[in-house]
């Protein structure tokens, strides 16, 4: 749910119905038939699994289905459009904004059993995956040949590359590489209809409109993804990663513009605050002063001679803005440590706090300071405590907002915290995701961004596709109303 | 009063500054495949384009959009073509944020305007499509152009962040933004780049920039045939240099480059033209581990370029990937030189002459075809070509030829399974027709 609606939204019927008893059962009976019954659940002990993912939202599917192949994933949708049942896919459940949430209930689609690489050619530099594959699965497979796959989400290590495809995502590494979208060729889907379809392919420039980019990113609310093709890249040479310590915010950002203004394109250029440290430091110690404003971890990689400049030229500017140090990572073990405190900081911050909130707003990076510092005094402001922790380099900003839901009335003032967070970054020229998705979590801040003009033209494109919304319906974009089933937090 | 008539005079009294076009002599500049439209329109800012659209769109009048003209040839005849719409007047750079390495653009400023301004902040956009004097933002992200450099900086789809599109019923829409990263909605940029004016009017764009380069060098390597070529260039892929292009050129190419610019290149074999950029001493080791690789398999012999000669260099080796006839072939990197060798034998059995420039890294090839008034042999030709491309798991597109050529092909090729859903996007964003119909992927 939207963090900044109001508990009093006024209702309006849902897009779908729950499913009866009785349909459920003859649904169930079809699909068991299908699959074989232990690829159906439908029992409420079997379903609490699936009725979350990471973001705050959560809601019961009627039936989870565990398809093994394109053609039953094709299968299922037919039996679900007859009955006009919604269908959900869900990949690990990592995803931030709500995306693979049941809202109306129906089918979810777990790609767990498609988890396999299908195909790797190291000549033309392309790999043929299954959505259900975790996205550090690909990588740990190409690595002995000295081959990676790019977009490293946070959530790597249990987070499938159908969900990167469906939300786009990101992740440290996509400063310099770009997202998800800038490395898959090709994807092979099933329509609402129940259709296979190839888009794209294994080579570039395929005549016609550019589909597999136009599917990227679109949540899960145009088709199901059941084959990808992307693009493998040569593991660097040399890689170096800094750490360097502030003693204020402003300098930290200060440094981060510089470095960017300069040219110097840079790996990874990540962000912690004050808060953020003290909570990595004591579930990870990493090594990092708690004392500190604000530490910057920046990697380089590529050629040896291009690692020695840029990190010649990054440590100068981390100096001319004050940094208190600047270490380097002597080795690999103390590289992954380093890493390790940002990759968990999300957990760790776990340890400080019952619950937190985590936004995902983009501004353009010469804001950063003035930014950071309204996200303090917003949150200030309702008397909420925010760590910062985020792609410094691309702007793209993950405050997390501490709560507790025992308290009256903080979950309230954590939902307008969050959208004035949103708002102050829509006001600078950016943007209210960067990587997370809109989900069901920002509908309505789809507004602030967007005119109503805007949003008609987008939603042509799932009315041209997905007319009826059989797939992941009611999210990306704002809602008329909500139905009453969502309200609560 | 004529269709004509009431259109200009209703639009003229909406924006009584907007040009418009009826003198026939005049018109001639804005035919497309010899099909002339009965009036043109030449608005002066964006709300302009966008009252015309409204009112073309009323009116049950059809479109099609001019940037410099230079990639007007793409394409298939247009089906009914009432108005040109030339968006040259929109020039305006809205904004250069140096520091955040974006800019913000009127879409019918000339690439070569616009790298000019950028480069007084030491900045530009890395797309180095042919023809820069005279293409526009607006035609290069519709046509979806791009150059040698793609093989580092990607294509037009790595670099835009944001579209300003007038729509086909004249209502303007944003996409993306003007921030690097961003997930909000669905990502209609990547709709509009390529969708050759079908969908809408790109009026405006965002894009990310790249500083300049340090330094750059050009090594050029000769081979006695393709395989050693190829070899090489698969090297190169799977290695740890960073190339940004890698340009393969055969002999009538090398031929009619020397000919024509006073390039000297051998013109017996294949020729390979490496470019690298960065630090002096980045581009050194390159350059010799890649001398160091061709040696391998056995270049006969290597040159390098610096400055002006390599800035003319990969002018004309752009240029040369628009003839009277060129056709764009992609296919695997591991396919091209069976696929050269392919092109070879097509040539001798329909007695037909190919000149070929490609960009090797990336599989795509600019495949000149002469004489350009073979047209029955060239028809037969042109379907092997494309068959074999298929094959090699790509695709053929007939980017450029005469009129006469274009009526006995399809210069997209048949339509692939998906095409339906590319049928329903049309017909959402532009249900009346607008834009002109015929000249896109299956009559889009």
């Amino acid at each position: 749910m939207s963090i900044a609606e109001l508990p009093s939204t006024p209702t309006t019927p849902p897009l779908f119905e729950r499913i009866s008893a009785s349909k459920k059962t003859e649904v169930v009976r079809e699909l068991s038939t299908l699959l074989g019954a232990r690829y159906v659940l439908h029992i409420p002990y079997d379903l609490m699994l699936y009725e979350y993912d990471a973001s705050i939202d959560r809601s019961t599917p009627d039936i989870v289905v565990l398809p093994a192949s394109t053609e039953e994933v094709a299968a299922i949708v037919k039996i679900a459009s007859r009955n006009n049942i919604p269908v959900v896919p869900r990949g690990a459940g990592t995803g931030l904004s709500g995306g693979a949430i049941p809202i109306y209930g129906g089918i979810m689609i777990v790609f767990a059993r498609m988890n396999r690489i299908l195909e790797i050619d190291y000549t033309n530099l392309r790999a043929v995956v299954q959505p259900g594959l975790v996205n550090l699965h690909l990588s740990n497979a190409l690595n002995p040949q000295g081959f990676y796959y790019v977009p490293d989400p946070s959530s790597q290590r249990s987070c499938t590359i159908g969900g990167n495809v469906g939300e786009n995502a990101g992740g440290p590494h996509t400063l310099l590489y770009g997202v998800t979208t800038n490395h898959v060729l090709g994807v092979e889907i099933v329509t609402p209809e129940g259709d296979i379809v190839q888009i794209g392919g294994w080579t570039y420039d395929t005549p016609g409109y550019d589909l597999t980019g136009l599917l990227i990113g679109s949540e899960g609310t145009l088709c199901i993804v059941t084959k990808i093709i992307v693009r493998i890249v040569h593991l660097a040479e040399a890689v170096k990663t800094m750490v360097a310590v502030f003693d204020t915010m402003d300098d930290a950002s200060n440094t981060v513009s510089e470095i960017i203004a300069t040219g110097v394109i840079p790996a990874a250029i990540e962000m912690m605050d004050q808060m953020i440290l003290q909570a990595v430091e004591a579930d990870t110690h990493a090594g990092y002063p708690m004392d500190a404003a604000a530490v910057l971890l920046m990697e380089t990689e590529g050629l040896r001679e291009v690692v020695a400049e840029q990190t010649d030229k990054i440590v100068n500017i981390c100096n001319k803005h004050q940094a208190r140090a600047v270490r380097i990572a002597v080795n690999e073990t103390e590289r992954q440590l380093f890493w390790s405190g940002r990759k968990n900081a999300f957990g760790a911050v776990g340890r400080i706090s019952p619950e937190f909130y985590v936004q995902d707003g983009v501004v353009p990076r010469t804001r950063l300071p003035y930014v950071l510092r309204r996200i303090g005094e917003i949150c200030d402001g309702y008397g909420l405590r925010v760590g910062n922790v985020f792609h410094a380099g691309d702007g793209n900003l993950h405050p997390l907002i501490l709560f507790d839901s025992q308290i009256p009335g903080e979950v309230e003032r954590v939902r307008k915290a969050g959208h004035d967070i949103l708002a102050v970054c829509a006001e600078v020229g950016g943007t209210i995701t960067g990587e997370h998705g809109v989900g069901i979590e920002k509908q309505e801040e789809m507004a602030l961004i967007f005119s109503e003009v805007d949003l008609r033209v987008m939603q042509q494109v799932r009315e041209a596709w997905n007319p009826h919304q059989l797939f992941n319906p009611g999210k990306l974009f704002p809602m008329p109303g909500r139905c009453a089933d969502m309200k609560q937090l | 009063m004529t269709e004509i008539e009431s259109f200009t005079t209703t639009l003229q009294q909406y924006s009584p500054a907007i040009r418009t076009i009826r003198d026939p002599d005049e018109l001639r500049n804005y035919a497309v495949d010899g099909v002339l439209p009965r009036f043109a329109i030449i608005p002066e800012t964006v709300e302009q384009v966008s009252q015309a659209v409204a009112l073309a769109n009323q009116q049950g009048l059809t479109l099609i959009t001019r940037g410099g003209g230079s990639r007007l040839n793409l394409g298939g005849i247009p089906e009914r073509f009432d108005a040109s719409l030339e968006t040259t007047k929109l020039t305006r750079l809205l904004e250069h944020e140096a520091p955040d390495l974006t800019c913000h653009v009127e879409a019918g400023i000339t690439l070569a305007e616009l790298q000019a301004k950028l480069a007084t902040k030491g900045q530009w956009l890395a797309l180095d499509p042919p023809d820069a004097q005279q293409a526009t933002i607006g035609g290069i992200l519709s046509s979806n152009a791009s150059g040698p450099k793609r093989l580092r900086y990607g294509t037009a789809r790595d670099m835009v962040i944001g579209l300003r599109v007038v729509q086909a019923s004249g209502e303007i829409a944003r996409s993306g933004g003007r921030v690097v990263k961003n997930v909000a909605g669905y990502d209609l940029n990547k709709l509009y780049i390529g969708s050759l004016g079908t969908l809408g009017i790109i009026v405006e764009a965002n894009f990310k920039l790249q500083p300049f380069p340090t330094n750059e060098r050009t090594l050029i390597l000769t081979f006695s045939n393709a395989e050693d070529a190829m070899a090489t260039v698969i090297a190169l892929l799977g290695s740890l240099l960073t190339p940004t292009a890698i340009e393969l050129i055969d002999s009538n190419a090398a031929s009619d480059m020397t000919d024509f610019f006073g390039l000297t290149l051998p013109t017996n074999g294949y020729t390979l033209a490496v470019n690298f950029e960065g630090s002096t001493s980045s581009i050194d080791r390159q350059i010799d581990e890649t001398r160091l690789l061709a040696r391998k398999n056995d270049a006969l012999l290597s040159d390098d370029l610096l400055g002006k000669a390599q800035d003319e260099f990969w002018n004309i080796v752009r240029e040369h990937t628009q003839g009277t006839i060129t056709c764009k072939a992609v296919v695997l990197v591991s396919k091209m030189a069976n696929y050269l060798e392919t092109i070879k034998q097509i040539c001798q059995k329909h007695e037909i002459e190919a000149a070929i420039v490609a960009h090797a890294g990336n599989g795509i090839l600019y495949i000149e075809l002469r004489p350009v008034d073979a047209t029955f042999r060239l028809v037969e030709a042109i379907k092997e070509l494309r068959l074999h491309a298929q094959e090699a798991r790509g695709s053929m597109v007939v980017e450029r030829c005469p009129f006469d050529l274009k009526r006995r092909i399809n210069v997209w090729g048949e339509p692939d399974q998906n095409f339906f859903l590319m049928q329903r996007i049309k017909q959402q964003f532009d249900s009346k027709g607008t834009f002109v119909k015929g000249r896109f992927v299956g009559g889009l």
